[in-house]
């Protein structure tokens, strides 16, 4: 699956590669997709066969790893409708697909979902689950729990009305579609009863009139599953618009973790993040999931690294708040009353469109952490680690009009980087006392997601281009590789079909416009537009270009 | 909300219809729009420039298009380069009827008075020099 178990850690129980021979690890092999979009994700490799999925046009390939030079066993090219490169916020990205049942299934961009035979490549089933005309794309890569296929869409810049579906894995058919905000009878909520303690209707009642109803909430992140509890986590994002005078209340349940029944999609809890976003501070990062001693008591936790700059440890079993400590610097909060639940806000960062342009706010709204971006988590050093931004934004709101498909955002907000002048920085977190235990700067935001190994070697890339080891105890870099272009992928660690241990990863700048600034951006020759001003350098180090890397000793 | 927004505007010419709705205006963007060649009715000055700047935020275009029409997800508009034409009458068909890959139509959203401000706001814009050496240090 997308981040190889259930509980999403992205651990590796392979112990080939280790500290003391990282530095020997060289490319055994390379692939270009031919695409330029940002490559996020990961390939999946299951069995001898590494499976990958390009951005737009969401291509999948399969490649055999018998063979010598793993040559391509088929490809598979859907027809996806380009009218999703006009609506997909964050560049025709695609977050990878997940095996279930002699199955490949993936999202493509334009609001499908595909099941494609593993062995063979032809398609088993497709199924519409987001409309284009209400600004819905769908680049998250699907979860598996049970029999149930978990898919959501993007467009909190567009509007949408947030939900998740559960389809048939064996025939694709929606079983059951769950909105993450609006009426009880809409979002799957029975008040009262089981663990689920919101109001009554209070997806219609932290919210004025029917702004619910475009009040975005998209699930454009990652799943994670507890089979013992039965429960599915995922985050929602930002609420739209981002002018918040158009959305008065707390505007539940976005930027919040949800924890539903895989089978019919009930709600069982749900704490919010952020109330009443003003920041546009999406919740979509992975729900990890571990088994931590916090206070003195072994706990049941779920670690969440939020855009909004706090890394949050939750009871997963009840929603209970355990820690919650910034891991980035953060100016619009004091803290998170751990009582309550709620951040402590500095009203004077509070945005909207009668209050101008609000200064110094930290971090911008590209987040701590990129969702994008996920965390690892070793068992061995008890340890998450995660790339993080050191970005700050000014905010300028104003007053927009919500056209279904079109943008609905209403807001101007320049970033610059934050204290210290680094862009950004890999850390290593203690998530159980909330703390730091080491970190790598960087001099631009990092923006990859990582894995780490039973050899205690965790592995990131930067968006120069560079794709590091470290050691996982210490933070020690261990080894280093260009691969041509800057990486917000997720590496992965695999077994080959020889017994050795292998690393993969994509190289692909993208998935964010910013990233794509100036001559980064090539895949349009028309297109020059000026850097962005707080990375003006980036187009030294890198360009665009999708490639597929494997290493090994 | 901008007054231009509304559907009463007159600036009608060369067989462009007052007003279209579209199902599905996103959708509605794939369509090649009729071959007339229509002409600016609006002499541009400032005010219709500010107009247009106005509009342009407020129906969401800097949504797509960015602050200042400098590009985000949709192409800038404001670096001389057009990939359907550079026409004011160009750049009305493409805001009226719409362009695939995702350029909605917004004819029968905006009135064709709204959408010639919106021309004369981009037009009005500078058009950076291009320099084709950039040295890095």
């Amino acid at each position: 699956m997308p981040a190889k178990d259930y509980a999403a850690t992205r651990y590796s129980r392979l112990a080939q590669i280790t500290t003391r021979n990282a530095a020997r690890l060289r490319p055994v092999w390379s692939f270009s997709t031919g695409v330029l979009g940002g490559h996020e994700g990961q390939p999946l490799v299951v069995g001898s066969t590494m499976y990958v999925v390009t951005p737009f046009p969401d291509v999948l390939y399969a490649f055999d790893l018998t063979r010598r030079g793993y040559p391509l066993k088929w490809k598979y090219r859907p027809d996806v409708n380009p009218t999703a490169l006009g609506l997909a916020c964050c560049d025709a990205i695609n977050r990878g697909a997940v095996y279930a049942d002699g199955k490949i299934i993936y999202n493509l961009l334009d609001g499908h979902t595909v099941a494609v035979d593993a062995v063979s490549g032809g398609e088993l089933w497709k199924t519409q689950i987001a409309d284009m005309g209400q600004g819905e794309t769908t680049p998250m890569a699907p979860f598996v729990a049970g029999n149930r296929v978990i898919v959501g869409p993007s467009g909190g810049e567009f509007g949408i009305y947030g939900w998740v579906k559960g389809l048939d894995v064996a025939t694709g058919k929606i079983l059951w579609t769950a909105h993450n905000m609006g009426p009880d009878s809409l979002m799957l909520a029975r008040p009262g009863r089981g663990r689920y303690r919101g109001d009554a209707n209070i997806g219609v009642s932290t919210w004025e009139g029917d702004s619910w109803r475009r009040g975005g909430a998209p699930v454009w992140g990652w799943i994670s599953y507890d089979p013992q509890l039965d429960l599915i986590y995922f985050g929602t994002g930002n609420p739209g618009p981002y002018n918040t005078e158009q959305r008065p209340g707390e505007n539940k349940w976005t930027n919040s973790v949800l924890a539903r029944r895989p089978r019919d999609g009930t709600l069982v809890w749900a704490y919010q993040f952020t109330p009443h976003d003003s920041w546009d501070f999406d919740s979509n990062a992975e729900m990890i999931l571990a088994d931590l001693v916090v206070g003195g008591r072994m706990r049941k936790v779920l670690v969440h690294f939020d855009k909004n700059g706090f890394a949050y440890t939750l009871d997963r079993v009840t929603g209970e708040l355990l820690v919650a400590e910034p891991f980035a610097n953060v100016t619009w909060a004091k803290g998170i009353n751990k009582r309550t639940g709620m951040p402590i806000v500095d009203t004077t960062k509070t945005t909207g469109a009668s209050r101008g342009n609000v200064q110094g706010i930290c971090p911008s709204l590209e987040g701590g952490k990129s969702p994008a971006s996920p965390a690892a988590y070793s068992p061995r050093t008890g340890l998450f680690y995660t790339a993080t931004n050191n970005l700050c934004m000014n905010f300028e709101a104003a007053p927009v009009t919500h056209i279904a498909g079109t943008p609905y955002i209403g807001a101007t907000t320049p970033y610059v980087i934050g204290p210290g002048g680094h862009g950004g920085e890999f850390i290593a977190w203690d998530a159980a006392r909330g703390r730091k235990v080491w970190g790598i700067k960087e001099k631009f935001p990092v923006w990859s997601g990582s894995v780490v190994t039973a050899g205690d070697v965790v592995f990131f890339g930067t968006l120069d281009g560079w794709f590091k080891a470290a050691d996982a105890k210490t933070g020690r870099e261990l080894w280093k590789f260009k691969v041509g272009s800057g990486v917000v992928g997720a590496p992965i660690s695999f077994r080959g079909p020889n017994g050795k241990q292998y690393i993969a990863v994509y190289a692909g700048i993208g998935g964010d416009w910013f990233l794509l600034s100036g001559d980064v951006r090539s895949d349009d020759p028309a297109d020059v537009r000026p850097p962005a001003d707080f990375a003006k350098d980036l187009a030294q180090h890198t360009s665009q270009g999708g490639i597929v890397w494997i290493f090994g000793l | 909300m901008v007054a231009a927004c509304g559907r009463s505007d007159s600036g009608v010419s060369g067989g462009i219809p007052a007003s279209i709705r579209y199902p599905d205006h996103v959708a509605a963007g794939g369509n090649q729009p009729p071959a007339v060649e229509v002409k600016n009715p609006i002499p541009s000055d400032s005010t219709v420039v500010a107009d247009g700047g106005k509009i342009f935020s407020a129906m969401n275009c800097d949504g797509c298009h960015g602050g200042g029409a400098t590009g985000w997800v949709g192409p800038s508009l404001v670096d001389g380069r057009w990939r359907y034409g550079g026409t004011d009458g160009a750049l009305f068909q493409s805001i009226f009827y719409g362009r695939p890959r995702g350029m909605p139509a917004y004819g029968g959203i905006l009135s064709p008075g709204a959408i010639w401000k919106i021309v004369s706001y981009i037009r009005a814009q500078p058009v950076p020099v291009t320099v084709p050496t950039e040295s890095f240090k």
